[in-house]
């Protein structure tokens, strides 16, 4: 029916115009960041579909847990295996913590410094995510009325999950770390050194320190930095050691704290904004690290 | 008849879209960390029985709620599943029904849409193909769509057209 004149005719017509009206909307919905009418039309969408996805969520959780349990019965073994050595590694790490709490202690005992506050925070379920597998979002069941504002940090019991990039009243949706438009500004202990880290798309994350002047290694802690989200939260660990090369960005990646495949709840912090660590008009609110001036002969 | 069949049509791609969030979302059932497309699997089918203005308008609107409910710029997925719902109308005028034919129909359309998704969200600046885990993203949903196909054609015989009969069902 389709090839034979008129018929073809209006449909490739039609289909062509949809093609148009799709790129010009992708267009305009890239040029307004994801604001104007394609953001109403996102809150709207939200809106009308949140109560359903809460209901469809609530109704296929027995099922959804029965495949999950018949689906990871092979990785068991493998997983307790896992786990056992994973707490005898968590059980040296608590040794070594507790010395190194007990001299925090002292030394702030000793200089009067007042330990840090515990975050103001809301917990919030995610009970829908996006509707493909390049989707790295997930949708809160908290939003406007609980104190969720856009940008506000999303972390679990692991580390930090992402940000909030849209709330309405009583929903928010979350941008993982792993996405590739979220970049997060961190510190790589032990060396102290800034850097951002980048999601790209899979479990893994870029790490890139344009002013580093010491080697990373594998294992070593990456924490946020306090520029756009409170300080100290942890991001992950790096998975490749990685050597500093004069006049070269230093890159290695990252593997996310956060297990953002199980993610079920999550705490969104509240009681903090980039002002308080005095962050405004891009100014850093935590004292960047001296730049280090090339050697003549690199430059 | 005809408009009946649309908003049924219509009825099944929004349940799709909702399972795709939910049951098949982030935290529900994902084998080898991947799910099924299963919008577009169900464009597919309505594609295949709908008329052809129907079908691309279903194909739009079912791309712009994946949009709408995903992190895409507006418009992408549009694009991605109204090509999808054109290439089935295109396909189905030439070639029977058949379980061997339906099987590479369904893998070929998903594999489809889903790369020119990658090219579109590249070209609008999501970085999809630098994306490490591209070939699981793209291969898994497809073999999963063709391992869903024969129950989503013979729901979309049921439902679209009760009276014809196909290899999957009357």
């Amino acid at each position: 029916m389709l090839s034979h004149g008129r018929r073809f005719d209006r449909t490739t017509a039609l289909f062509l115009s949809l093609l148009a009206v799709a790129f010009i909307a992708a267009t305009f919905d890239v040029r307004s960041d994801g604001g104007g009418v394609g953001g109403v039309m996102r809150d709207g969408a939200q809106l009308l579909f949140a109560p359903v996805q809460r209901a469809v969520g609530l109704v296929a959780a027995p099922f959804v847990g029965f495949v999950d349990g018949v689906s990871n019965l092979a990785g068991l073994r493998a997983e307790n295996e896992r786990l056992r050595r994973e707490v005898a590694r968590l059980e040296a790490q608590v040794r070594e913590t507790e010395a190194l709490e007990r001299r925090v202690a002292e030394l702030e005992a000793i200089s009067g410094l007042e330990p840090p506050q515990e975050l103001a925070a809301v917990t919030a379920r995610i009970f829908a995510s996006g509707a493909s597998d390049f989707d790295q979002i997930r949708f809160l069941d908290k939003g406007k009325a609980d104190g969720i504002l856009p940008g506000a940090a999303v972390i679990d019991e692991h580390g930090l999950v992402g940000r909030v990039d849209r709330v309405t009243e009583h929903n928010a949706r979350v941008r993982l770390i792993t996405d590739p438009l979220v970049s997060v500004g961190v510190r790589v202990q032990p060396s102290n050194e800034t850097g951002v880290v980048t999601g790209r798309g899979g479990d893994v994350l870029r790490l890139e320190m344009f002013q580093a002047t010491e080697p990373v290694y594998e294992g070593d802690v990456v924490v946020t930095d306090g520029s756009r989200y409170p300080p100290g939260i942890l991001v992950g660990y790096v998975t490749e050691t990685a050597d500093v090369v004069v006049g070269f960005v230093l890159r290695t990646s990252v593997e996310p704290a956060a297990d953002l495949a199980e993610v079920d709840f999550v705490k969104v912090v509240v009681g903090w904004s980039p002002l308080d660590a005095g962050l405004v008009d891009g100014e850093e609110g935590v004292e960047p690290p001296p730049f280090v001036e090339p050697p003549a002969a690199d430059r | 008849m005809r408009s009946r069949g649309t908003a049924l049509a219509l009825v099944l791609v929004v349940a799709a879209v909702v399972a795709q969030t939910t049951v098949f979302g982030a935290d529900g059932v994902r084998p080898f960390g991947s799910a099924p497309n299963l919008v577009l699997l169900l464009v597919v089918v309505c594609a295949r029985w709908l008329d052809p203005e129907p079908a691309l308008f279903l194909g739009f609107t079912a791309g712009l709620l994946v949009d709408l409910l995903g992190s895409a710029p507006l418009g992408i997925w549009a694009m991605c599943l109204t090509v999808v719902a054109y290439l089935t109308l295109r396909v189905r005028e030439h070639v029977a029904d058949g379980p061997f034919v339906v099987a590479v129909g369904i893998l070929g359309l998903t594999l489809v849409g889903q790369l020119l998704f990658v090219v579109l969200g590249t070209l609008f600046g999501l970085q999809t193909i630098s994306d490490p885990q591209l070939p699981r993203k793209l291969v898994l949903p497809a073999l999963y769509n063709v391992a869903l196909a024969a129950p989503a054609f013979w729901l979309g015989a049921k439902v679209l057209r009760p009276h014809q009969r196909t290899w999957v069902g009357t």
